[in-house]
């Protein structure tokens, strides 16, 4: 992978999400929603944590990140820009993971506004760090799985509202399949439980760092990136 | 520079193109001719890369598309359809993003941006949000990013459309001028741009190759088959055959009768003016009446036309 190459996508990629006013209003929404939270949060338990509002983010951003992924593969198809990238020296790899790592500093951008929360809740109480890192680890994990489910959404359709639909369907059943897991019990509710991304970001919010989760979820960005470049491939046929 | 053989796209039961096989030798401009749905642009796409082909090989600039697209890509400029632009950056950011991605040396990169935009005319435009440009311009700056890379191979879909026509002869100049060390395919629609801009030209139709030969030759076997369109008053069939015995005539094809007993013919010649005076005295002996005898001229359009309409070959 070319670094200057890559970083040229994830600049224009980022930059994308200025252009328009969605990514603002996502932005805007999101500091407001997430501030809200927090002072409700704050404010009814009095402790100095952070998993709640994590939490919280984490399942805004089920609904919100179909949002910020849906235009990455998609609109370059539509815009016909897919010709100019597939027809220059890059590989698809590096398509894939340039656009992946520009929306995830959009995603960096959005969560600037925890910065805050974290020196609220630092001067408000004396809290552990290792379960505040804990916190922000599952955080970022659980939200880039959601954008590389997402960017693999946006390889299958030239329609961004289809793709928003296809990620958001994963996600949500993704997320509730853990509850048919509990009903369903056995192997097969294990199974499910095990798939379910619920009970992988528990642990990270109650502030342990369990190695098996984290690669859970690492796993879970490398497939959504690996599918992509296997579709981006499959067009070329 | 571009080798093409027996290269085949299907789509289920369709072949987009069937066999297709040419070869473009460096610094010729190719003019890919064909009306919609001829098979240009997925000939295009398959020689840049981004369609792999059911079968059949292509090389450019010694490479086989399918085995090493990566080294194609470093020699190609391609202007696709539809010009691949982002609306939301302006000029300059975007041929800067175009010059990153195809490996233009940093040191290089502001200069041959600045390059660009002035053998484009872009400059007014640098700083301007691609999105807000006409159509025209649009296109340029689609152009310009096909040169960015000052690459040894130039593949141009339709490279004047939505071009006003002093753009065009713009446009067609500067295309001229990229010859030379380059190598240059261009698809179009419009038979003066192969004329006035091609060396060879190639006439698709229905994914197959109907025509190849250099712009020059075509044009002379379209001077030399001269056809005249007579006008004559008597027996049509009588005049037919009479016309037919003709040293010099080839074809003699009846479109007709006019009224008061006038009947047009087509008649194809060797050309020369002595089997036109031929032809007057035949009328002549025969005691008819000439109402006319013209020259039609056959353009490229005819050939055109002629070549992709199912009946006629040339
Ligand atoms: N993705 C596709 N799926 C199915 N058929 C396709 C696809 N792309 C092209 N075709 C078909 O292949 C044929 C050739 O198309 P192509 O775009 O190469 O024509 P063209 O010569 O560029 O036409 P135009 O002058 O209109 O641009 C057409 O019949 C078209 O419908
Ligand atoms: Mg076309």
């Amino acid at each position: 992978m070319n670094a200057r190459k890559l970083f040229a996508i994830v600049r224009r990629e980022f930059s994308a999400y200025f252009a328009s006013p969605l990514g603002y209003i996502l932005l805007f929404a999101y500091y407001l929603i997430g501030g809200y939270f927090f002072w409700l949060i704050v404010s009814r338990t009095r402790a100095a944590t952070m998993s709640y509002i994590f939490q919280n983010l984490t399942f805004i951003f089920l609904f919100t990140s179909p949002l910020i992924t849906m235009r990455l593969w998609s609109e370059e198809e539509k815009n016909g820009t897919a010709e100019l990238l597939k027809t220059s020296p890059l590989t698809l790899w590096e398509i894939v993971v340039g656009k992946y790592l520009g929306a995830c500093s959009f995603f960096l951008v959005m969560s600037a506004g925890t910065l805050v929360y974290l020196v609220f809740i630092l001067s408000l109480g004396n809290p552990d760090l290792l379960p505040l890192l804990s916190n922000y680890l599952g955080y970022f994990l659980a939200v880039m799985a959601f954008f590389a489910i997402g960017l693999f959404a946006s390889t299958i359709s030239e329609n961004q509202i289809v793709a928003a639909i296809i990620s958001f369907g994963v996600l949500l059943i993704l997320w509730v399949i853990g509850v048919a897991g509990e009903s369903a019990g056995g192997n097969l509710g294990d199974f499910l439980k095990y798939v379910s991304i619920l009970s992988h970001t528990d642990d990270f919010y109650k502030g342990v760092i369990d190695l098996s989760h984290v690669f859970y979820l690492l796993s879970l960005i490398f497939m959504g990136l690996f599918f992509s470049v296997k579709v981006l491939e499959s067009k070329r046929s | 520079m571009i080798e093409v053989k027996d290269l085949t796209k299907t789509y289920g039961n369709l072949a987009a193109i069937d066999k297709i096989s040419f070869s473009v030798p460096k610094g010729t401009i190719l003019g890919l001719l064909g009306p919609n749905g001829a098979g240009k642009t997925t000939t295009m796409r398959i020689l840049t890369t981004s369609l792999a082909p059911t079968s059949g090989k292509a090389t450019v600039a010694g490479f086989d598309v399918v085995t090493a697209p990566q080294e194609v890509r470093k020699h190609i400029g391609y202007l696709p359809e539809v010009p691949p632009i982002y609306n939301e950056m302006s000029v300059i950011s975007y041929l800067r993003f175009v010059a990153d991605i195809k490996e233009v040396p940093e040191s290089k990169k502001a200069n041959r941006v600045g390059e660009v935009l002035e053998m484009l005319d872009l400059g007014k435009m640098s700083l301007r949000l691609i999105g807000h440009l006409s159509l025209g311009f649009r296109q340029r700056v689609g152009l310009a990013q096909a040169l960015i890379h000052d690459p040894d191979v130039l593949i141009l879909d339709e490279p004047t459309r939505g071009l006003d026509p002093k753009q065009i002869l713009e446009i067609r100049k500067l295309i001229k001028s990229l010859s030379g060390q380059r190598t240059i395919i261009l698809s179009t629609h419009i038979l003066p741009e192969v004329s006035s801009t091609c060396d060879d030209v190639i006439i698709v139709d229905q994914g197959k190759i109907v025509a190849a030969d250099s712009v020059e030759n075509l044009s002379q076997r379209l001077a030399g088959g001269k056809i005249l369109d007579l006008e004559i008053k008597g027996s049509a069939d009588e005049i037919g055959k009479a016309l037919e015995k003709i040293d010099g005539v080839a074809a003699v094809k009846p479109l007709g009768r006019e009224s008061r007993g006038v009947s047009r013919f087509e008649v194809s010649t060797d050309g020369s003016l002595e089997t036109r005076e031929e032809l007057f005295n035949c009328v002549v002996k025969n005691k008819w009446v000439l109402y006319q005898l013209s020259p039609v001229g056959v353009s490229l359009e005819d050939v055109f036309l002629k070549l992709t309409t199912k009946d006629t070959a040339l």
